[in-house]
């Protein structure tokens, strides 16, 4: 059976739509990231048109990351307040990094460039990530040590406040300060910046591991509502229909993923999310230096 | 009940091929007696792909290299293409170009007709983009339009040989030829041109609607006309299904 998308104008099979919707929304409960960055590519390697997939993908983590985070809010492992501190600086760190995008793209700097720093900044974290967690396997499984080296800077910032569901007492600063860099990196970037703003919590605040799952995903709700909003009133290329089903199979994955995060050790979950991140570095080193790039391409006038 | 109207349209064409005395606008081709089965083809959600049959009379008298030609052409709207070069971007726009073009003909077209016979006869699919006055006598014109049409192909909007043709006696053909799955609704053109050792001799235009209906024609309508609406619509949606899934999960 086949369906219509009313905005992407293809027929596509619906329960093959839910299959995408699940595995990405297994991935969002597990590490608490989006999944843009494998869902937009799935659904334009299914055939739908790139800008349609790129607006509609906000639209289906909006539910899954509700479906998601509800899981972890039951258990008390959502810092609201942390979060909205990082929403806060996320949001104009992004409307920042829209303006500087357009400035660069003025300026004629080519994409590839763009690329290549991506792949150096995916590589070094999801690197760092993985020997850090392979490390912490080998002697308890916990997360990293709280009065680390990296994390000295950040005790004599003022403006102190206390994150009671992270077991922290830091600035505001660093919170605001790192939503705002990873805001300003995801717009230039065109991705969500979860999974750069997952391992930010863990390593550079400190945040306990299963914490920055429900408080990123919590995050990434109110993000996607904006993205979603902005795209659909702006472009008009959210496909309401392809969303629905995504959303359908989306958020039984996020509710599996959740529990299936429970199981596992938290240096598990980190190791896990860092071959995630190493493996979206390869995907664009394949794409930047192997995969044959199309010399023309077409755009409809309407 | 399809298929009574469809034999009566052929009857209809068999009746008034004799009479086939007029020009079709704008050309000095006489007009070919044709009809489709149906002009209009209504999309919902659960559509998933059409045919559209066209019946043509063959002018007589009929020899060995008499045949037709069918084509889909429609919605007409500019497109621009660019060109990724090592010293940056280059661009063409052409003002007006199908966004479908699907065209099949008989064997013994294909064999007897050159390729400036159907550029004339306007089932050539390159020469169907017109670009601006200004890039008309560009150099790499044709290699823009080549791209172009290998890229609709990709696209599955423009195919060519993938209709399938049937004889009858007294010179009656029927065409079927298949509406691609990601055609946009709109007005097309179907086009059927009839040909005798190499030339034109007769061509048909009928015109074809692709509408858009039920929750389809809703959602599209509310996306394109009604922004905001369709921003909060999709929140909610959004919301909604996650808070659905989320009370179902604690259930």
């Amino acid at each position: 059976m086949l369906i219509h998308l009313p905005i992407a104008q293809v027929a596509v099979d619906p329960l093959i739509l839910v299959a995408i919707g699940m595995v990405v929304g297994f991935l969002s409960g597990l590490f608490g990231v989006g999944g843009g960055f494998l869902l937009t590519p799935l659904l334009i390697f299914y055939g739908i048109p790139a800008a349609v997939a790129v607006s509609t993908q906000a639209n289906q983590i909006l539910a899954t990351s509700i479906a998601g985070v509800s899981a972890h809010w039951r258990e008390r492992q959502v810092d609201t307040r942390l979060g909205t501190l990082m929403l806060m600086g996320g949001l104009a760190g992004s409307t920042l990094g829209v303006g500087i995008f357009s400035l660069l793209k003025a300026f004629g700097v080519v994409d590839g460039t763009i690329a290549f720093l991506y792949i150096v900044f995916l590589g070094v974290i999801g690197g760092l990530m993985a020997w850090e967690s392979v490390n912490a396997l080998r002697k308890a499984g916990g997360d990293p040590g709280r009065r680390t080296r990296l994390r000295a800077w950040m005790r004599g910032l003022p403006m102190k406040r206390r994150f009671p569901r992270s077991g922290l007492y830091i600035s505001i600063i660093p919170p605001i300060g790192i939503g705002f860099f990873v805001g300003m990196l995801a717009a230039i970037l065109g991705v969500g910046g979860g999974f750069i703003l997952a391992p930010a919590m863990v390593y550079l605040l400190g945040v306990p591991t299963r914490v920055m799952v429900g408080t990123s995903l919590f995050q990434i709700i109110f993000l996607t509502a904006y993205v979603t909003f902005l795209q659909a009133t702006l472009n008009g290329t959210v496909d309401l229909v392809l969303a629905a089903v995504l959303m359908v199979g989306g958020v039984v994955g996020a509710r599996y993923g959740a529990i299936a995060g429970r199981r596992l050790k938290a240096a598990q979950v980190r190791l896990l999310l860092a071959l995630l991140v190493l493996a979206i570095a390869g995907r664009l080193v394949y794409e930047l230096f192997v995969a044959p790039r199309p010399e023309y391409r077409l755009e409809e006038m309407l | 009940m399809k298929r009574i109207a469809i034999a009566v349209l052929a009857a209809c064409i068999c009746s008034v091929s004799t009479a086939s005395a007029q020009r079709v606008e704008g050309t000095e081709r006489p007009i070919l007696a044709a009809g489709i089965a149906e002009e209009v083809i209504n999309v919902e959600v659960n559509y998933s792909d059409s045919r559209v049959i066209v019946f043509a009379a063959i002018p007589q008298p009929e020899n060995a290299t008499s045949g037709i030609a069918v084509a889909l052409v429609g919605p007409v709207v500019p497109h621009r293409m660019i060109r990724r070069s090592p010293l940056g971007e280059e661009r063409i726009e052409f003002v007006a170009a199908p966004q479908v073009f699907a065209v099949g003909a008989e064997p013994v077209v294909t064999a007897s007709v050159s390729p400036d016979t159907m550029i004339q006869a306007g089932l050539n699919a390159q020469a169907s983009a017109l670009p601006r006055l200004d890039q008309l006598l560009s150099p790499e014109l044709g290699a823009w339009r080549e791209a172009f049409v290998g890229l609709k192909m990709d696209e599955g909007l423009y195919t060519f040989g993938e209709a399938t043709f049937r004889r009858f006696e007294g010179g009656l053909r029927r065409a079927t030829i298949g509406l691609p799955l990601n055609a946009p609704p709109g007005e097309y053109t179907v086009r059927a041109v009839a040909f005798r050792d190499g030339r034109v001799v007769g061509e048909s235009r009928q015109r074809l609607t692709l509408a858009r209906t039920g929750l389809e024609a809703t959602l599209f309508d509310l996306a394109r006309q009604h922004g905001l609406i369709y921003g909060f619509v999709a929140v909610l949606l959004g919301i909604a299904v996650g808070g659905i899934a989320a009370w179902l999960g604690r259930k």
